[in-house]
C-alpha cells in the first residue's frame, strides 16, 4: 500500500473521530420538562418572567441571581445563576440557558440573552420640539 | 412627493444610490470583459475595456464610500444608516468607525478593498491579468449586490445603505400622531434630533482599525483563488502557484493580525474575561486563515518538488469558499441563538447561499474539466522528505479547521436535517481539548521539519539531530511549566507546551544558520518562531489564569450547592473605602470620575508587605456607560506587567444611574433628604467632635462668610460658617455648612462628604449655651455605594502578543523572497 493511502485513512479516521466527539459532546435544546427527565447539562430557551421576583442583591450575595423564566412549551421555573446578574437582563426578549435541575431549581451555568433592540434598535425616539425651534429646513 | 417632507437631503443618497448601481454594472462589465479578453487574447480591445469597468468600479466605490461618509458626517439621520449607527455626540474617530458598525458598511469594507486589489492586479499581474480579474471581477460584482438594494421581481436584493428613515421604519406606526397629522408627519425629521449611536462596546480604537485590517484579510483571500481558477481555465497549471503564493502569504498575514486584533479587542474592552472565546463568529474568522496556512505551505511544496499539486488548488479554492460561508454563518442570522455577535438577518439569507454556492460551482467544475490534465506525481514522497512532512502539517491543519467548521456549523445542520442539536455544554472545554490534540501535531511538525530536506534527507543523521532538540525542549519545558503552574494542566496542553518550544528551538536553529548566510530562510523561521510564541502565551495565559476576587461570602448558597458545582464564585462586592484582601493586593473602591458618557469607577490596589510598606500601588478605572438606548455596558481596565496582566471588570454596581451625564443639578433639598437616614442633632463647642459611623468630625471654627457658592449675598445679609474637619476611612474631608439671616428669616446650606457617606447641616445657632447645632445625616448601609467586580490575573499574555507581531515580520520577510523569486525566474 502506498504511504499516501495509508495517510488518507488516519485522515479520514480522525475525520470520523471529530464528528463523533462533536456529536457525543453536542447539548440539545429542551424544555423544563426535559431537563427533570435527565441528568445531563441541556439549553433551554424561553423568555422572563417579567411578573415575578428577580432576585439580585449584591450586598448580600455577589454571585446569587436567580429569577423565573417561562420555557417554549410555557413551563415555568425557578432559575438561579451563580455570578453576577447579566446587564440589562429586564431587557431580555429571550434567553437561552445551559444548565440542569436541581430539585426545583434550574441551575444555569450559562445565560445568553438576546436584545434585539440592543442591535437592531428600530424604535425611534420622538423627542417633542417646540413650535419656535423648528426653524431647519 | 420628494419635496413634501421638510429637511431632507435626498442628493447624497440619490447619488450614492447611483454609485451602487454602477460598482454593480461596472464589474459585471468588467467581469465580461476579462472574461472575453482570456478567451481571445489576440484582441487586446477587450482588455482595455475589462481595464475602464475595473477603474470605473474602484471609483463608484469610493464614490460610494463618500456619499456614506458625507451623510453620518453631516449627521444627516433621514438615512436610516446614519441613523442608526451614528449619534451627534461621536467623536470623529467613531463617527468613521460608524461607518462600519452594520452589514452595509462591512460589505463596503470589502468592496473597496477587493476593489483596491483589482486595481493593484490591473498593474501587476501581466500575463495573468485577464482571467485573474475576470474572476475577481466577478467576486466583485457578486459583492456589489449586496448593496444595491433594488426591488427585483417583488423580491429585495441586497440591502442599501442609502435607505431613508421613513422607508425602513413605519413612523406612523411608531407615532400615531404622525398617523392623524399629515403635516406634522412631512416635518418628521425636525422631531428626529439625534441617531441611536454606537453600542458603547464598539466604541474603542481597535473598531477603527480592526474591521479594515479583517477585511482587507478576507478581501485578499480571492487572489489566490483567482490565480487558481485562472490556471485550471488557462491550462497553465503549474505557473500560478509561483504567481500565488506571495499574495497568500499576505492575505495570511493580514487575516492573521486582523483576528489577532480582535483577540485583544476582546480581551481589552469587552467583557469576555479572556482573549479567545470560541464565538463562532471569532472561529469563522479563523477557519479561512487556517485552510489558507495549510495551502501556503503546500504550495511551497509543490515550488519546490512538483508535489501536492491537486492538494494545493483544492486548499487554496476552499480557503475562498470558506471565506464566503463564514460570511454566510455570522451574516444570516443563522447562528442566532449560539453567538453572542452575529450580525441579525438583513434579509441576505439566500444572497448569501447564492454567494457560496456559485463560487463552489465555479471551483468544483473547473476542478472536474481539468481533473485529468493536472499534473500528478506518480511517485511517493519519501518518508524523510520535507514535503512529506510539511503536506501532513497542512492536512492536520485543514482537520483542525474541520473540526471548527462541524462544530460553529451546528445551526447549519439543524437548518438542513431538522435536528435539534446544541452547541456542547461547555464549548470552551470542548473545543481547547479538540483543537489542542491538533495543535500538538501542527507544533511537533513545525520542529522537526526543519531538520529534513527536500526530496531526500539521511534519516540517522535527521534523528539524531530531532531528538537532542526534542530532549532540549522537554528539559526547558519541565521548569516553564512548574513555575507559571501549567503542570496542572491536562496532559495534551503540556504536550502544545513541548511542541511550541520545540518549534521555537528547531526554527532558532534555522534562524542562525540564515544569518550565517542562508538569508532567503529567515522568514518562515521567524514566522514559525512566531507562531511557537502564540501558542506558549495562548497556553499559559488561558490555562494559568487566575480569578483573584474569589468571595465566598455568599449567605444564599447552600454548602452543597457551592461543592457540587465546584464554582469559584468570581464577583466580588466592594463597598466604597473599604478595603477588600483579594490576592495579595488590598483592593479598595475609592470613587468614581465621570466624564460622560463613561463612568470610571477607580479601584485602587495595594500591596503591602508583612511589615505594613508599600511595596505597589495603582488605580485601575474600569468603566461603565449607562446608555439610555442600550443599557448599561461595561469595559474591564487591565494593568500590564511584562510577565502577567491584571484584568479588572465591574459587573454590577449602584453607583451608576441612567443618563447621569444628562442630570440636572437642581434637586429639591427634601429630595435628598431621603437618601439619608434621619438626621441626628448635635449641639457642639469649637473644639468638640461629633461621632458617626464611618467616622468622626470635629469643629475647628466658627467664622463669618462673606461669599457663597449657593446665593448671592446682600450686603445686610449675616453667614456664618462652621468649619468641620472630617475623618473618615483613615481620610481627611473639610467642610463647611453655612448658617444664614436675610432680614427675619434663618436660611442654611448643608455640606456633604460623598465619600464618606454623611451630609451636614448647621441647623441653630444656640447663642445662649455658646453652642451651636449640626445635624448629621448618614446614608444607610445599603445607600453607600459599591460595585461588584470580578479581578482575572492573566500570566505571560505577552507572549501570544509579541508572538503575533514576530509572526507578521516573518511573513513580511517570506513575501520579499518570494516576491524576489519571482522576478528572477
Amino acid at each position: 500500500m502506498k504511504k499516501s493511502s495509508i495517510f488518507g485513512l488516519v485522515v479520514i479516521a480522525i475525520a470520523i473521530a471529530v464528528i463523533v466527539s462533536v456529536y457525543s459532546n453536542s447539548s440539545t435544546y429542551g424544555s423544563f420538562k426535559d431537563a427533570e427527565k435527565t441528568t445531563s447539562e441541556l439549553h433551554v430557551v424561553g423568555h422572563l418572567n417579567k411578573n415575578k421576583q428577580l432576585t439580585y442583591d449584591a450586598t448580600k450575595d455577589a454571585n446569587y441571581f436567580s429569577f423565573y423564566m417561562t420555557d417554549n412549551k410555557g413551563e415555568e421555573c425557578k432559575v438561579v445563576f451563580t455570578g453576577s446578574k447579566p446587564q440589562d437582563f429586564e431587557r431580555s426578549e429571550q434567553i437561552v440557558l445551559t444548565g440542569q435541575m436541581a430539585g426545583n431549581e434550574f441551575h444555569a451555568s450559562k445565560i445568553l440573552m438576546k436584545c434585539p433592540s440592543k442591535y437592531t434598535q428600530d424604535k425611534v425616539e420622538i423627542t417633542e420640539a417646540k413650535a419656535t425651534k423648528q426653524a431647519s429646513i | 412627493m420628494d419635496t413634501a417632507f421638510k429637511g431632507e437631503h435626498l442628493l447624497p443618497g440619490q447619488l450614492g444610490q447611483f454609485f451602487t448601481i454602477l460598482a454593480f454594472g461596472s464589474a459585471l462589465f468588467a467581469a465580461i470583459s476579462y472574461y472575453f479578453a482570456a478567451t481571445n487574447p489576440a484582441d487586446t480591445s477587450w482588455k482595455r475595456l475589462g481595464r475602464i469597468g475595473t477603474f470605473t468600479n474602484a471609483f463608484s466605490v469610493i464614490g460610494i464610500g463618500a456619499c456614506l461618509f458625507y451623510i453620518i458626517l453631516n449627521h444627516l439621520f433621514e438615512y436610516y444608516y446614519a441613523w442608526q449607527h451614528s449619534s451627534r455626540a461621536l467623536p470623529m474617530h467613531y463617527i468613521i468607525s460608524s461607518f462600519w458598525d452594520g452589514q452595509e458598511g462591512s460589505f463596503w469594507l470589502w468592496n473597496f478593498w477587493q476593489g483596491i486589489l483589482s486595481c493593484i492586479l490591473v498593474w501587476r499581474a501581466k500575463s495573468w491579468e485577464s482571467p485573474v480579474l475576470a474572476v475577481v471581477s466577478l467576486s466583485q460584482a457578486v459583492l456589489a449586490t449586496m448593496l444595491i438594494g433594488v426591488d427585483f421581481f417583488g423580491a429585495r436584493i441586497g440591502s442599501s445603505p442609502f435607505i431613508l428613515l421613513r422607508e425602513a421604519i413605519d413612523l406612523k406606526a411608531q407615532a400615531p400622531i404622525f398617523a392623524t397629522n399629515p403635516d406634522l408627519y412631512h416635518s418628521y425629521l425636525t422631531y428626529i434630533k439625534d441617531g441611536n449611536g454606537m453600542n458603547p462596546l464598539l466604541q474603542n480604537y481597535w473598531m477603527v482599525i480592526h474591521p479594515p485590517t479583517l477585511f482587507l484579510g478576507f478581501a485578499s483571500m480571492v487572489v489566490p483563488f483567482a490565480y487558481a481558477i485562472a490556471g485550471l481555465w488557462q491550462k497553465r497549471y503549474k505557473e500560478w502557484v509561483n504567481a500565488a503564493i506571495p499574495y497568500g502569504l499576505f492575505a495570511m498575514m493580514i487575516l492573521g493580525t486582523g483576528i489577532i486584533m480582535g483577540a485583544f479587542w476582546a480581551y481589552e474592552s469587552l467583557s469576555f474575561g479572556g482573549f479567545w472565546a470560541w464565538d463562532p463568529v471569532e472561529n469563522a474568522s479563523i477557519i479561512p486563515w487556517l485552510i489558507l496556512v495549510g495551502a501556503v505551505h503546500v504550495m511551497i511544496v509543490y515550488k519546490n518538488t512538483g508535489h501536492s499539486y491537486i492538494t494545493s488548488t483544492i486548499l487554496v479554492l476552499a480557503s475562498f469558499i470558506l471565506v464566503l460561508y463564514a460570511s454566510f454563518l455570522t451574516r444570516s442570522g443563522i447562528l442566532g441563538e449560539t453567538s453572542v455577535h452575529s450580525f441579525t438577518d438583513a434579509g441576505l439569507f439566500w444572497h448569501l447561499v447564492f454567494d457560496v454556492v456559485l463560487f463552489l460551482l465555479i471551483a468544483v467544475v473547473m476542478l472536474v474539466i481539468r481533473w485529468k490534465e493536472l499534473p500528478k506525481t506518480t511517485k511517493d514522497e519519501e518518508t524523510y522528505s520535507r514535503e512529506f512532512w510539511m503536506f501532513v502539517g497542512a492536512i492536520f491543519l485543514c482537520l483542525s479547521c474541520f473540526h471548527l467548521v462541524v462544530v460553529s456549523s451546528i445551526p447549519v445542520w439543524n437548518a438542513i436535517f431538522g435536528t435539534k442539536l446544541a452547541p456542547p455544554s461547555d464549548p470552551v472545554k470542548h473545543y481547547n481539548i479538540v483543537q489542542a490534540s491538533f495543535a500538538v501535531v501542527v507544533t511537533l511538525l513545525t520542529g522537526f521539519t526543519q531538520f529534513l530536506k527536500y526530496k531526500k534527507t539521511d534519516s540517522a543523521k535527521f534523528f539524531i539531530s530531532t531528538l537532542v532538540y526534542l530532549v532540549v525542549a522537554v528539559l526547558i519545558t519541565l521548569p516553564v511549566i512548574f513555575i507559571t503552574g501549567a503542570n496542572k494542566l491536562q496532559f495534551v496542553f503540556i504536550l502544545i507546551m513541548v511542541g511550541a518550544i520545540y518549534a521555537i528551538l528547531a526554527n532558532g536553529k534555522v534562524l542562525v544558520d540564515a544569518f550565517k548566510g542562508k538569508f532567503k530562510l529567515a522568514g518562515s523561521a521567524v514566522a514559525h518562531i512566531g507562531f511557537g510564541f502564540i501558542m506558549v502565551g495562548a497556553l499559559i495565559s488561558a490555562g494559568t489564569s487566575k480569578v483573584i476576587s474569589e468571595n465566598n461570602t455568599g449567605e444564599i448558597y447552600s454548602k452543597e450547592f457551592v461543592a457540587a458545582k465546584n464554582n469559584p464564585k468570581e464577583n466580588i462586592i466592594l463597598y466604597k473605602n473599604t478595603p477588600v484582601k483579594m490576592g495579595k493586593y488590598s483592593v479598595t473602591y475609592v470613587g468614581d470620575s465621570i466624564s460622560a458618557p463613561n463612568h470610571y469607577f477607580k479601584v485602587n490596589y495595594k500591596h503591602v508587605d508583612a511589615s505594613g510598606k508599600i511595596i505597589e500601588e495603582f488605580t485601575l478605572k474600569p468603566n461603565a456607560q449607562a446608555n439610555a438606548k442600550m443599557g448599561l455596558i461595561a469595559s474591564p481596565d487591565t494593568k500590564h506587567y511584562l510577565f502577567s496582566d491584571l484584568y479588572t471588570h465591574v459587573t454590577y454596581s449602584n453607583a451608576i444611574t441612567m443618563n447621569e451625564g444628562e442630570q440636572a443639578d437642581g434637586h429639591g433639598e427634601a429630595d435628598d433628604d431621603k437618601k439619608y437616614d434621619a438626621p441626628v442633632p448635635y449641639e457642639v463647642a469649637v473644639g468638640d467632635t461629633i461621632h458617626f459611623r464611618e467616622g468622626y468630625a470635629i469643629l475647628a471654627g466658627l467664622g463669618k462668610v462673606d461669599k457663597l457658592q449657593d446665593i448671592q449675598l446682600e450686603p445686610k445679609d449675616v453667614a456664618i460658617g462652621a468649619t468641620l474637619q472630617v475623618v473618615a476611612n483613615g481620610k481627611t474631608y473639610s467642610a463647611e455648612p453655612i448658617y444664614m439671616i436675610r432680614g427675619n428669616n434663618a436660611f442654611d446650606f448643608a455640606r456633604k462628604v460623598e465619600d464618606a457617606g454623611v451630609k451636614f447641616r448647621f441647623s441653630q445657632v444656640l447663642p445662649k449655651k455658646g453652642k451651636i447645632e449640626i445635624s448629621v445625616y448618614q446614608q444607610p448601609e445599603s445607600a453607600k455605594k459599591w460595585i461588584v467586580m470580578r479581578a482575572i490575573q492573566f500570566p505571560d499574555i505577552n507572549f501570544l502578543w509579541a508572538g503575533t507581531i514576530i509572526m507578521v515580520i516573518g511573513i513580511l520577510l517570506s513575501i520579499f523572497r518570494r516576491n524576489k523569486e519571482l522576478k528572477t525566474t
